[in-house]
């Protein structure tokens, strides 16, 4: 052979489907490896025709198969109709004349000795959802953990992980955002010092080490083709995942043959639920880790809030709120419906005080933002539903401007409620509706919590 | 089958109106939200007689234009031909005959489409591809100076004949005009009477 074996592609690759014409790796060396049979080729869309003699298209990256999700077009390069997958479109397009690699070589044999340097203590509650969690693994059965916000779901999975970790397994944590991503990260490098762990979300740039623990968004993985032990979903159910069968779709690509896929979640759907129920996989934790109650929210009207907010006014009650939590010094959050509304609203609360900010989805500088409320060096922030998940600030106090609107349902108020009291220092806090009016989605809500702190089960 | 938009894939109301009972409506690719972050510019420019006789440009290049030129273009995005194409329809249905501005053959390949030659096909309008590129360098590389020296841009293809009649050069986007203005002055040293510009975007 006229090519050195490079480790790192063999790295690179492993458990990996990539754009031949993207890798890290000079094109001469991704050709000789696929001359060596190392690197097998398959192509981006497989198309069959139906019984009815349409074309039924499915994307081999992130298997979609959805024909609305696909758009074929008279294509330059191919000189003939082409289909692509716009579902996966922002990872780099994948056409039918699209290249896309798999590794077929020797694979990656990880690491069976690393430290692991957490010494929190587990509460009895999460002792024994962590200990059923690390009995599903050996049966290989799919595990639920339901445990409210603020119960310590993350230290829960510590042991489980360790102890694959050891077993030279790989092992994935998905969670659908980006914000619980970025939350996780830190606090697993900590726990697991000498593991290669790899944090993979859009534009973080992926490492060409053999990275054992990989923290992925759900988009993320369509890039892996059977290349975990094990993989944790945490927040399972949120947006925009919350068919949880698009979700299981991507994770089963991920996961090797008949690996458990574990869920990870404070409001579990009931398709979550029964899919778990019928082998008694199911751990459930009511209690937050300091043992106090979730905060139950309240309801304040605020009515024609629109009209107020876009005549440049902010309605007395919510300047009230605002101006109370100024005074006491106490972080805040204040969640809006949309980001127009939001936007109208900003310049009225930087009256108040001049570091109120709003964020959204798509704002550039959302990360070190987050980081600053943190840190206090911000008073308060106003965001649309991105921050309702993952997110843990000391002391937080939760205000909802137009709790009734569609967006907000129950799912999502009880996450949003759960931003609140989450530290044992300030395990309470403020958490208000405003609203125009009550809904279903509040009341149910509020019912939930109410049942979840007297320790009623939920299913 | 759920329609979704094709910039922020939430769906779009399925409801018949009475304008799509009576088949009055123009067929919805994008929301209501999306739709309104485009910012209209509506420039029309009449000189009459000077290289182009008249430029015409639709939108405005805020945020959303560039977040949806870069879906378009960079992420080839094809199917977002669709969401201008009513507009470009309307200002391209006149008595001429339409010229896209070319892209050099081999960027054509690699980009695997045309990006003009894509809108005007979803806006269903018929054109003619007369013109060709002289040189690869891109405009963007140049400065000012060596932009307004530059010899000519585009010729037109040998074995095309242009008709004394009026033509229209489109582009995606007007940023200077020298590229519009190298079209129109190829055009009309092989005969066109009257050459008028339309954009989709003006910068
Ligand atoms: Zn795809
Ligand atoms: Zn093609
Ligand atoms: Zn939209």
């Amino acid at each position: 052979m006229a090519y050195t074996f490079n480790t790192e592609v063999k790295n690179f690759l492993s458990g990996r489907i990539w754009l031949r014409a993207h890798t890290p790796f000079p094109a001469e060396t991704i050709d000789a490896y696929i001359a060596s049979g190392d690197i097998q080729i398959i192509p981006g869309i497989k198309s069959e025709k139906t019984t009815w003699s349409q074309m039924k298209h499915i994307c081999n990256r992130c298997q979609n198969d959805e024909p609305s999700r696909f758009t074929t077009f008279d294509c330059a390069k191919c000189e003939g109709p082409c289909t692509y997958c716009r579902k996966c479109l922002k990872m780099g397009r994948v056409s039918t004349c699209t290249e896309l690699i798999i590794w077929a070589g020797e694979q990656t044999v990880y690491p069976t000795i690393h430290s692991f340097a957490w010494n929190g203590i587990l509460t009895t509650h999460q002792q024994k959802a962590s200990e059923e969690l690390m009995r599903s693994t050996e049966l290989q059965r799919s595990h639920l953990i339901y445990a409210v916000c603020g119960a310590g779901k993350t230290e829960i999975l510590f042991q489980p992980i360790y102890q694959l970790l050891t077993e030279g397994k790989r092992v994935c944590i998905a969670a659908p955002r980006v914000d619980v991503i970025l939350e996780l990260e830190p606090r697993l490098r900590e726990a697991f010092p000498s593991t290669l762990i790899e944090a993979l979300y859009g534009g973080a740039k992926p490492g060409i080490g053999p990275a054992q623990l990989i923290l992925a968004t759900t988009h993320q993985l369509y890039r892996f083709q059977e290349a975990f032990d094990v993989v944790f979903v945490d927040e399972a159910d949120a947006f925009p995942y919350t068919a949880d069968e698009t979700l299981e779709h991507a994770v089963k690509k991920a996961v090797k043959k008949s690996a458990p896929i574990h869920f990870v979640t404070a409001t579990p759907s009931k398709q979550l639920i029964a899919g778990r129920k019928r082998n008694a996989s199911i751990s459930t934790i009511q209690r937050r880790y300091h043992g106090h109650p979730l905060p139950v929210p309240r309801y304040e009207t605020l009515w024609h809030y629109t009209r107020h907010i876009k005549k440049g006014s902010l309605p007395k009650k919510l300047l009230t709120w605002t101006a109370q939590r100024l005074q006491k010094q106490e972080p805040f959050l204040i969640f809006f419906h949309n980001i127009a509304l939001m936007e109208l609203a900003e310049p009225l609360f930087q009256k108040l005080d001049a570091g109120v900010k709003a964020i959204h989805a798509a704002h550039p500088e959302r990360k070190e933002i987050v980081r600053s409320l943190r840190n206090k060096q911000l008073p308060g922030l106003l965001t649309t539903t991105i921050l309702e998940r993952g997110i843990t600030i000391p002391n937080v106090q939760v205000a909802v401007i137009g709790a009734e609107q569609k967006i907000f349902d129950k799912g999502a108020l009880i996450q949003i409620g759960g931003r609140v009291g989450r530290s044992s220092d300030h395990p309470d806090g403020d958490f208000v509706l405003f609203h125009h009016g009550i809904t279903y989605a509040m009341d149910d809500a509020k019912t939930e919590i109410i049942r979840l702190n007297e320790g009623g089960v939920s299913w | 089958m759920v329609k979704e938009c094709l910039l922020c894939e939430q769906t779009l109301d399925a409801t018949p109106s009475w304008q799509s009972l009576l088949g009055l409506d123009q067929q919805a690719f994008i929301c209501g939200d999306c739709s309104n972050s485009f910012k209209r510019a509506d420039i029309d420019i009449k000189e009459e007689g000077t290289t182009i006789d008249r430029t015409t440009s639709l939108y405005k290049y805020n945020a959303a234009m560039k977040e949806f030129l870069h879906q378009f273009k960079f992420l080839q995005d094809v199917a977002l031909a669709e969401v201008f194409a009513d507009d470009l329809r309307r200002v391209l249905k006149k008595d001429a005959i339409i010229v896209p501005i070319p892209m050099h053959p081999a960027k054509k390949v690699a980009r695997t489409f045309a990006q003009v030659e894509a809108l005007l096909k979803s806006a269903n309008v018929p054109y003619m591809d007369v013109l060709e590129k002289t040189d690869m360098v891109s405009m963007g590389e140049k400065t000012k100076a060596e932009r307004l020296a530059m010899p000519s841009l585009f010729k037109v293809k040998t074995n095309v004949t242009i008709k004394p009649t009026t033509y229209i050069v489109v582009d995606d986007i007007y940023t200077t005009g020298t590229t519009l203005r190298h079209a129109a002055t190829a055009l009309k040293e092989a005969g066109a009477t009257r050459v008028e510009a339309v954009t989709l975007i003006r910068a």
